[in-house]
């Protein structure tokens, strides 16, 4: 990917994950050592928390923003700013999918920045993770974003 | 707000190492659990991402490595026969000094951005310190509420900046 060839407007290609069963989320809070119940024992979350079945962790969902941004910026490019905001559940048995749209373009010096805006939506399209990101794509013909990655100045 | 809150603005933590170095079964367990079988996270010659000098973890991976160290009690023991307990242990508050509220004030996450620098890479090990960038009062419909705002740097034993975390609390 180079800077050159994206467009504001253009969506990213979408990632999918799911549906994720309480295998998956076991899976995580344990590879997390997160031992909040409320990801993992249904009779605590649903009849002490009052909660609508287990919920999907916050940190697997910026796991998969992560994923889905570096995959668009490739090798050459560099994923520098995201931010997550958590504004709705997303519970066992749900399928996610990550969106991204380039909403700017600005130029620095040694690359090219992106803005992108983000989210996650389940299976009813309803929005959990609006988010924003700044994505480093390297120029065409230029020398790919520098890693360690230095911010413009 | 009051003073005592107030003086907390700035206020850091020490430096904390992460009990284990990255460990390649600990990102093994890590990226197979949320389903990212990119060769980086493993592979020794991957010459598209030579530029990482060899397997690395993923970006937010230095997030998660603060865990119990060898030695230190069990935090499950004092809770047995508690069928309130929810399971989690562990400071929310990064190793900052707790901020002197009343008991029972609510606890909110409202937002996380994270800056990534470098990945940390297999065998590294990592260090995080916090601060609290702002405390600022809000009125809210449900009266006035607290933002909190905790900056986070992780840094490998060298010193090299990893990751720069901002998380938003909301105490009311």
């Amino acid at each position: 990917m180079v800077f050159e060839s994206v467009n504001v407007g253009d969506a990213l290609p979408p990632l999918a994950k799911g549906p994720l069963t309480s295998a998956h989320l076991m899976r995580w809070s344990a590879a997390m050592e997160n031992w909040h119940k409320i990801h993992y024992d249904k009779p605590f979350a649903m009849e002490h928390d009052k909660l609508p079945g287990i919920l999907v962790n916050g940190t697997l969902k910026q796991q998969f923003i992560m994923q889905f941004l570096r995959d668009w910026a490739g090798d050459d490019g560099w994923v520098w700013k995201v931010s997550f905001q958590f504004r709705a559940m997303n519970v066992e048995g749900e399928t996610l999918r990550m969106w991204g749209k380039v909403a700017a373009k600005r130029e620095a010096p040694a690359y090219g920045l992106v803005d992108l805006e983000l989210g996650i939506v389940n299976d009813q399209d309803k929005e959990s993770t609006p988010g924003t990101a700044v994505v480093a794509l390297p120029y065409r013909n230029g020398k790919p974003v520098p890693y360690p990655f230095v911010p413009p100045a | 707000m009051t003073p005592e809150i107030e003086r907390l603005i700035g206020a850091a933590s020490g430096t904390e190492a992460a009990c284990d170095a990255v460990e390649p079964g600990a990102v093994r367990r890590y990226v197979q659990a949320y389903m990212d079988d990119s060769p980086m996270f493993h592979a020794p010659d991957d010459a598209r991402r030579a530029r990482y000098g060899g397997p690395v973890a993923p970006p937010l991976f230095p997030m998660n490595m603060f865990r119990r160290p060898f030695g230190t009690p069990d935090p499950f023991a004092e809770h047995a026969g508690n069928a309130h307990f929810d399971g989690i242990v562990g400071s929310t508050a990064q190793g900052l000094p707790p901020l002197p509220l009343p008991k029972g004030t609510g606890l909110l996450n409202a937002g996380t951005e994270v800056e990534v620098y470098r990945y940390a890479r297999h065998g590294e090990t990592v260090t995080a310190r916090s601060r609290y960038a702002s405390i600022t009062e809000k009125e809210s419909s449900k009266g006035p509420m607290l933002l909190v705002v905790i900056e986070t740097e992780y840094r490998t034993g060298a010193g090299e900046l990893l990751l720069r975390v901002k998380k938003t609390q909301i105490r009311r």
